[in-house]
Order: C-alpha cells, then structure tokens, then sequence
C-alpha cells in the first residue's frame, strides 16, 4: 500500500518536474515539458474524439514519427491522453449530432441524442463527462494496484507461457469482432501472414519482399495502420451523403439535475466496474467495455422501456465504461508487453522508437515513465472535464466544418506523417494499397481490427513459437504440459471463449447485441 | 450454381488465394527446418495453410447456406476485371518508365493519373476511391522530384475532386493553408528534411 502511493508521488513529481527545454528566439526555459504534452494529448485527443472520421489509431500513427523527437515519458503521456481525451470528445458529437465521433461511443447516440432531442443536450454532456471522470480517476488507480503484481507474475513467463498468452488476446479479439468467426479467424491469420514479410531474425532469410528493397525490414505497422482506419474510413464516408442535424442551437444549463444524479450515479459505478474489468482483458479495451455497460444497464434497468428514449442512464453507464476501458487496456501493454488492441500496438511502437524494450522489466528499469504515465492519466482526466464541460461551445462550433474541408487536411497530415517515416515514397504507396484493401474488407464483411492485431503480434508469435519448440526439444505438447501451468490456462481460457461463440444460442445474442449497437 | 452470399464467396476467394500463394511461394522458396529447429519456411507454410482451409469453409457456406436476414447486399463499385485493369496500368507504366531508362517513380505517378482519368469517366461510382489513393501515391512520388509545395497541391486538388462538391475557390484556400501548415509545423517546427521546392528551382523562398 505504501509502496503504491511511494510510487504514485514519483509519479507525480516526473509529471511536473520542470525540464529546461530550449526555444527558438527566447532561448533556454524551464518548462513542466511532461503537463504540458498532456495538455496537448487531452486537446488533439478531444478533437479527434469530436471529428467524425477519424479516431486515435490513426491520429496517435500520425504523430508516431515526430515522437522521436521527445523524452520518452513526454511521447508516451502525449499519446495515452490522446486515447483518451477521444473517449471524451466522441460522446459530444454522439450526443448532439447523432454520430459516433469515436468508435467506443456507438451506444452513447441510442440515448444521448434523444436526450438532446428533448432539449436535455447539457445534462448529458455533463453526464457523460462527469461519469468519464470519475472512470477514469478509479482506473488510474486500478492500474497502480494492479501493475505490479502482474509485471512480477509476467517476469517468470518463459516463451511458452507468452505463445499461449497471444493466442489468448488473437483469440478474444476474433471474438468481440463483428459477424462471422471463421471470417475474423482468418483476418487474424492474414495479418500474422503480413507480419511475416521482411528480414527473418533467425535466418537472416528475406521472406516475401519480392526483391524490393523497402520491403527487407517489413511492413511498417503504422502504415498499415493508417491505410485500413484511415484512407479506408474517409472513402467509406465519402460514399455515404452528408446527412447530419445538429443540436448546437443552445446548450443551455449544462449542470444535471438532482433527480439526473440520483439516476446515475449507480450506472456509473456499474460501467466503470465494467469497463475496467473487459479493458484489461487482451482484445478489450474502450468499444467493448461501452457497449458491455449499455446492455447491462438495459438488463437490470427497472424501466427498460426508457432505454432508447433518453435514459441518462444509456449516457452515464457507456461512457464512463470506455474511459475506464480505454486506461486499463494499459494494464498489458504496460506489464507483459503485449498489445490488448491497436492503439496499445502504437504505444509499444512508441516505446521501440525510444529504445525501450517493453515488457515487465520497464517498471524496475523505468520508474519514472512508468509512474509518470499513470500519474499523467489522472492529471489528464482533470484537464479533460475542464475541456468538455467549460469550453463545450469551442467544440461544438468544430462541428459545422464540412467534411470536404476535413478530410483532405487528414489526407495530407497522414501523408506526412508516412513519408516521414523513412522519407520514401514506397510507404505512402503501401499505405495507400492498404486504405483499398481496407475498403474493401469493409465492404465484404471482414473486419480490419483483427487483422492488425495479427499483424502486431505475428512476429511475436513466431519467434516465441519457435523458441518453445526449440527448448523442448520439438514437443508440441509443451504449451499443454501440466508443468507450465500458466501456459495451459491461457489455451483452456481460449478454447472455452471460442466453443462459447461458436455455441448457436450465444451466437444469436451476440449478434442480436451487436444488432442493437448498430442501429 | 448461385452464389447465396456474394460477400463470403469474394472473401472465401481472397483468402484461399492468399493461403495458397503463402504455401507454394514458401515451399518452393525457403526452407522448412524440423519442429525442433524452425527453418523460415515453418510458421508461413502452416499459417497460409490454415488460411487456405478457412477460406475453403467461408467458401463452402457462401455457396450452401442462405445469408442472414438482415444482411445488405455487397455493393462495390467496380469488377474483378476493373481490379485487373487497374493493376496492368501500373505494371505497364512502371515497365515503360524502366525500358525507357528513367525512374519507376514516373511510371507510378503516370499510372495514377491514367487510373484517376478512366475511374472519372466510367467509374463514377469509384471515383473517391480510385482518387483518394491516386492523390496519396502523387503525393510520394512528387515529393523527391518535385518538393513539398507541388505533392501538396497534387494531394489536396486530387482527393478534393473525389468528392461530392468541387469548388475551385474553396479548394484553392484550403490548399494555401494546408501548404502554410505544413511547412511552418512540420518542416520549421519539426525539422522534418522534405524539400520545399523543385531540385530544378535554384533560388527556392523558403529553405
């Protein structure tokens, strides 16, 4: 306990140690460089939660490359507060326009815009919030607790136990996708496929790169990134029409009232619990956990009937679970190493650029950047309701831009960020070829975000395969064996997930659910 | 035979395809090695096999099996046979450019102006497509020849004219923005090395 709360006050003093940072014209100043990047972070993360279009994966590939540039705390509490400062911004546009601004606030448009409807707009934004606040004040802390531990566990996994630990996240992630599972099983073994091409590290071979020499080191995953959620997601809105009714009239009176409090503060706690819990799971993170709290509330709500019709408690539940989705999936990124979800890849690759390896040792080795990720998350949180509740009308007025004006700017600030990468045009190339096979995955029911998991994990995968075989001597049976216990509870968890998918009567709820989520 | 789910049958297709490639590319090419001592080959021959078979059931069920009620018919705005063209424009370019003695990087640029031409005037319906990727692929291979200020107007301009409304006026602003942007954040601010100008322009305004 102590211990903890030591670490949090180390935390707490790299997050607003000054750092002397020199600028141009004025010269040589102390800055607190760490607060600032999270200021930074909570703002282009809002705004991109707010734009319809464009969500983090892509902004946080963006500005991948320019990371290199920073300390490595500074780039990493940059990013985080980007993902999620968007689980903030996408519940504004949710809630006024009718359209998901985020991904993971899908659910919060069913009662959030009937809300706004009734002319309730500023209670559901202060709602929504409040709740995200509070969510993300209680991850915070769920992360300090929980990290430790774990990283301690992770410490004597051996290369078996991390084989069947990513055969776990590929597993639930082929689950809580969309659809038909053989679908995303094979999306999943298409991206570790596409994870395979470029140098093998154990041979020295080049595999698939066709005698192109851009290709020796692989597919950036950054590009590929950028191409499947972020060309592909700009043609896709170009073909539907622009088609949108905006609440920005008035939003007057933004505090809730005591009978709004009353209502919400159990969904709250509910959808935080929630969502902390489904954002630590590999394959989790901020979509699962707000639509898993949406339909809980549904379930045990005394008035279903209201659900749809502007409930406060289908804004405060959904909306509070993915924030508290969204920092918890830190938990395995930051402990074993290992990305729950595609922004958690970003991160790693982040960490990379650094030189840091990530894995458990980061919490000894780095404690400073470790602590300080988590404290900046709270201080984060902080910034963020004051961006959201005070300055909604800034973000509102965002809303009116056309979309014709925004997505050439996106077009050109992902083409920089890819040509900048390695200063050659072969990724812009690439990157383009991936946003039309992006489009069309889209368009033949094939989802993209099991796919790029694979593709994170698949050089992971391979080498720890191969290692595991190699020490036992070519037993495949080793990752079963009752002396690697772990190992063997990680394939049974998987195993269980997908004969509980793959059983008709769950399917049909889980498709009904996610029925549900797109209407 | 009727195909009952055009979506799954394309996708069956696609991933057979990839699967089988994957196989016979690696078997022909890289060693397999034994479980103990995984050659290159290993992991790629069993992933592309099982992705093989899983594209064979998606296949299989889009032929037998009604699709779901609720579904909505697949909708693409272009054939296979689009497809192919599309990719025999490039590969023709970039032969050209090579047989001729200049930089493939031509050859891609013309292919992206000979695909945006075809895909305005009988692909309507692909045009934000075809354009938006066009517009990127200009802007990498403008950008060594011909510096940041023309890549940029290339961008902006092409994937404007992918949408629904085109308006010279609007588009121009955008662009001179978007341009002021670029350069004062990325290349000032960030230091990153694009060239700003044409190498041919000697006396460039801004360096």
């Amino acid at each position: 306990m102590e211990a903890i709360f030591g670490n949090l006050i180390i935390g707490f003093g790299e997050v607003f140690r000054l750092q002397t940072i020199t600028l141009p014209l004025i010269g040589a100043v102390p800055i607190p460089f760490n607060i600032f990047m999270c200021l930074v972070g909570a703002l282009l993360g809002t705004l991109i939660g707010v734009l319809p279009g464009i969500g983090p994966v892509a902004t946080i590939a963006m500005l991948l490359p320019i990371t290199f540039n920073l300390n490595p705390t500074g780039a990493l509490i940059m990013l985080a507060g980007i993902y999620y400062g968007a689980q903030y911004g996408g519940s504004t546009t949710a809630i006024l326009v009718n359209l998901p601004g985020e991904s993971s606030s899908v659910v919060t448009c069913l009662d959030g815009y009937q809300m706004a409807r009734r002319g309730r707009a500023g209670p559901a934004l202060a709602i929504a919030a409040l709740g995200s606040f509070f969510a993300g004040c209680v991850a915070t802390l769920i992360i300090a607790f929980a990290a430790p531990p774990l990283a301690e566990v992770a410490l004597k996994f051996g290369p078996a136990e991390y084989f069947s630990l990513m055969v776990l996240g590929l597993v639930a992630a082929t689950v809580l996708a969309h659809g038909s599972l053989i679908k995303a099983i094979a999306m999943v073994i298409f991206g570790l496929l596409l994870g395979i091409i470029g140098t093998d590290v154990n041979s020295g071979v080049l595999r698939f790169t066709f005698d192109i020499p851009e290709l020796s080191d692989g597919i950036g995953f950054v590009v590929v990134a950028m191409g499947m959620f972020g060309t592909a997601e700009i043609i896709g809105n170009l073909e539907l029409k622009e088609n949108r009714e905006i609440f920005t009239a008035k939003v007057s009176h933004l505090f809730p009232t005591k009978d709004d409090f009353k209502r919400a503060w159990a969904p709250v706690l509910r959808g935080t619990a929630l969502g902390s819990a489904l954002g630590i799971l590999p394959g989790g993170g901020a979509l699962l956990a707000s639509f898993g709290a949406y339909t809980l509330e549904k379930k045990i709500s005394k008035h279903p009937e209201q659900f749809g019709k502007g409930a406060i408690e289908g804004v405060a539940a959904p909306e509070s679970a993915n924030n508290a989705g969204a920092q918890t999936s830190f938990i395995p990124m930051l402990t074993l190493g290992i990305p729950g979800n595609a922004v958690m890849a970003l991160m790693i690759g982040a960490l990379m650029i650094q030189g840091i390896a990530p894995g458990p040792q980061v919490m000894n080795d780095k404690p400073q950047l470790f602590w300080g990720l988590i404290a900046s998350m709270w201080v984060g949180n902080l910034m963020l309701v004051v961006l959201n509740l005070p300055l909604i009308g800034m973000w509102i007025k965002l809303l009116t831009v056309p979309y014709r004006y925004l997505y050439p700017s996106i077009l050109v600030f992902m083409a920089i960020g890819v040509y900048s990468l390695s200063n050659n045009a072969f990724d812009v190339l690439i990157m383009a070829v991936f946003g039309i096979l992006g489009y069309i995955c889209v368009k033949l029911e094939c989802e993209p975000a099991p796919m790029i998991l694979g593709f994170i994990l698949g050089p992971l995968m391979e080498e720890n395969l191969r290692r595991a075989m190699l020490l036992s001597r070519g037993d495949p049976f080793v990752f079963i064996s009752p002396s690697k216990p772990i190992s063997l509870g990680f394939l049974i968890a998987s195993a269980i997930l997908l004969v509980i998918v793959a059983l008709p009567t769950i399917r049909k709820k889980r498709d009904e659910a996610f029925a549900a989520e797109e209407t | 035979m009727h195909i009952k789910r055009p979506k799954d049958f394309w996708a069956g297709l696609m991933f057979i395809g990839f699967g089988l490639f994957t196989v016979i590319w690696s078997l022909t090419h890289y060693q397999m090695g034994t479980a103990v001592r995984m050659g290159p080959g290993y992991f790629p021959v069993l992933l592309g096999g099982l992705l093989a078979v899983l594209g064979a059931a998606v296949f299989a069920e889009s032929l037998l099996t009604a699709p779901p009620a609720d579904s909505t018919p697949l909708q693409l705005p272009f054939n296979i046979v689009d497809m192919a063209i599309f990719i025999a424009v490039f590969a023709v370019c970039v032969w050209i450019a090579h047989a001729a003695g200049v930089s493939p990087d031509y050859g891609m640029l013309a292919g992206a102006a000979i695909t945006s031409v075809l895909a305005i005037l009988y692909r309507p319906n692909a045009q934000a497509l075809v354009l938006l990727s066009a517009a990127c692929v200009a802007y990498g291979y403008l950008m060594k020849p011909l510096g940041l200020v023309a890549a940029t107007v290339a961008l902006v301009f092409v994937s404007a004219f992918g949408g629904h409304e085109f308006k010279w006026k609007e588009v121009t602003i955008l662009t001179v923005v978007l341009l002021v942007m670029s350069v004062v954040v990325f290349v000032k601010g960030l230091t990153l090395p694009f060239p700003i100008c044409p190498q041919f322009v000697e006396l460039c305004p801004i360096r």
